[in-house]
């Protein structure tokens, strides 16, 4: 059975789609991760424009991300002050990346930007979670590289505008979560990601937030970030598909709910190789979607 | 008899032979009938079968051609910069259909002569000569070669397809048949299907229908607010969006809380 995106402009096949979204979703379900690192290259590979995909996958997160902000308001996870902070700097940041995915569209590379943009953070982030994964399977437990943390820290203590944010139990600048939020912002419109795999091990790593609180503070402001994303994506850009949203938001709920539980059977150490492991290889396959000859030499250009 | 009285005469019986000489035969028309002659384009569409069914002379070959509008397709040329592919420039394609469907009851070339066969767009080489590139100084020939690649990788121009049925001739005319599965990628629009009667290497006779595809239902509702109000459409997208993900959130705290009570 296929099923007519109308705003990506094809057709496409419905329980293909709905299993890419609980594929996702059983990941992000099994690692607690968000999956829109991973979302958005799956669409691309099924057929859907780089832009479109990015754009869907955006309004597809304010979904994901409502339903786990919910849940953390309830257990007082979210630390509304540190958010509030995150988000301006979130929602300036998708203003800018809206821009500049608009720019580079009339110049006909947005799609490559986007591409390479993944290649280079999938790398980052799968190459570091396997070697520490690596590290930690051999050592029996994880351990953060504190020495690293503390020059961070000093670094941070020097900037103006000091505040407490008692709930993450933190003293810092209010230039820190604003910038980080903008540089989150700025992915999230290129990417069309939440920004959770990035933002969260900042929080803990350099801003010595608890875990819990920093999962909770960062799906607070991803809802409104990603909120801020849809909108303009919309505005501008003419490129979210919300038929494409909510089919890929049911089969992520079914996914995540499987992925909990068959998660619960692995051990920490082995769920983090594994997520790495696929994290590599999805950039491995856009990688070398860069620098393979194209089976045609011309591509459609959006807007003329 | 009067000379004049038998000339009325031999007149009379001339009159009377040339009634009764057959008559000299009606040419017998080309007729088509296109089945659907709107193809709906729903939330489930995925193509569409087309039936097309009518009469041509005898003896007669048939094409059948379908054809989107003429508009000027801008495409990126994609070319290596180092290690990787990218974006080179714009380059801007018209004066030829974006769609371009043909069948025939033989290869088109034993069916038409070429200057027929250029005159009508039948074929890759017709296509390529009237196909024009902007900007000029871009090699032409390499461009057309790879437009005419990623029509047919995207099914939009199908040449060389022999799928016409001819069935025993009827009383008047010859009667074909061709089904075939219109593209669903096809944008939306009014095309053209042309059935041409060929004899001798020419087109002898021909007849045109339309064919439209229109979205309908859902997809056409969610296209046309999102291109023709994105604000509101922005804003919706983000309503429904947060509306799923505080539903699933509360459906799933009720499942869980009933699993808990039952325990």
């Amino acid at each position: 059975m296929e099923i007519l995106l109308p705003v990506a402009g094809m057709s496409i096949s419905l329980p293909v789609l709905v299993g890419a979204g609980a594929m996702v979703g059983f990941l992000s379900g099994m690692f607690g991760v968000g999956g829109g690192f991973l979302m958005t290259p799956i669409l691309m590979f099924l057929g859907i424009p780089p832009t479109v995909a990015a754009a869907s996958d955006s309004c597809q997160i304010v979904a994901a991300a409502s339903s786990g902000t919910a849940a953390h308001l309830r257990l007082g996870h979210v630390d509304m002050k540190l958010g509030a902070f995150v988000l301006m700097g979130g929602v300036s940041g998708g203003w800018i990346g809206v821009r500049i995915i608009k720019l580079l569209r009339s110049m006909g590379e947005a799609d490559l930007v986007i591409k390479i943009t993944y290649v280079v953070f999938l790398s980052l982030i799968g190459g570091y979670m396997f070697a520490e994964s690596l590290r930690s399977l051999r050592r029996g437990a994880l351990e953060p590289k504190g020495h690293h943390a503390a020059r961070g820290k000093s670094l941070l203590s020097r900037l103006p505008f000091q505040v407490d944010f008692r709930l993450s139990r933190v003293r810092h600048s209010l230039l820190v979560p604003f910038l980080f939020g903008g540089a989150v912002g700025i992915l999230a419109a290129i990417m069309g990601v939440g920004g959770g795999f990035i933002m969260v091990p900042m929080m803990v790593y350099l801003l010595r937030v608890p875990m819990h609180v920093a999962v909770g503070t960062d799906l607070f402001q991803i809802v409104f970030t990603s909120a801020a994303v849809t909108f303009m994506q919309a505005a501008v850009n003419h490129t979210v598909d919300l038929l494409l949203v909510l089919l890929l938001a049911a089969g992520s709920t079914i996914g995540a709910q499987v992925g909990t539980r068959v998660g619960r059977y692995l051990r920490g150490d082995q769920l983090k190789i594994l997520l790495a492991s696929i994290v590599l290889l999805v950039m491995v396959k856009m990688a070398f979607g860069l620098v393979q000859t194209p089976a045609v030499l011309l591509t459609a250009a959006k807007g003329h | 008899m009067r000379p004049w009285k038998s000339l009325t005469v031999v007149a009379i019986l001339l009159s009377g032979l040339a009634a009764r000489a057959p008559a000299a035969s009606p040419p017998e028309p080309v007729t088509m009938k296109v089945t659907p002659s709107v193809i709906s384009m729903g939330t489930f569409y995925s193509g569409a079968r087309v039936h097309v069914e009518g009469t041509v002379p005898q003896a007669s070959d048939v094409i059948i051609d379908v054809r989107g509008p003429e508009t000027i397709e801008v495409f990126n040329k994609v070319g290596r910069a180092g290690p990787i592919w990218v974006n080179t420039g714009k380059v801007s394609i018209s004066g030829i259909p974006t769609l371009l469907l043909v069948f025939s009851t033989r290869p088109v070339h034993n069916c038409l002569c070429r200057s027929e066969i250029d005159r009508c767009e039948l074929d890759a080489a017709a296509i390529k000569s009237k196909i024009k590139i902007e900007p000029r100084a871009m090699a032409s020939e390499v461009v057309a070669d790879e437009f005419l690649k990623l029509k047919y990788r995207q099914k939009s121009y199908q040449l060389a397809n022999t799928g016409i049925q001819m069935e025993d001739p009827a009383e008047v005319g010859q009667h074909y048949t061709l089904d075939f599965i219109w593209p669903k990628n096809a944008a939306p629009g009014t095309y053209v299907v042309r059935v041409c009667a060929c004899q001798g290497g020419n087109v002898e006779d021909s007849l045109e229908a339309p064919l439209k595809v229109v979205e309908v239902g859902f997809p056409a509702m969610i296209a046309d607010l999102a291109k023709d109000r994105p604000a509101t459409y922005g804003i919706i997208s983000v309503v429904v969006a947060v509306l799923a993900g505080f539903g699933i959130d509360f459906i799933t705290t009720r499942i869980f809380k009933k699993k808990i009570s039952a325990h």
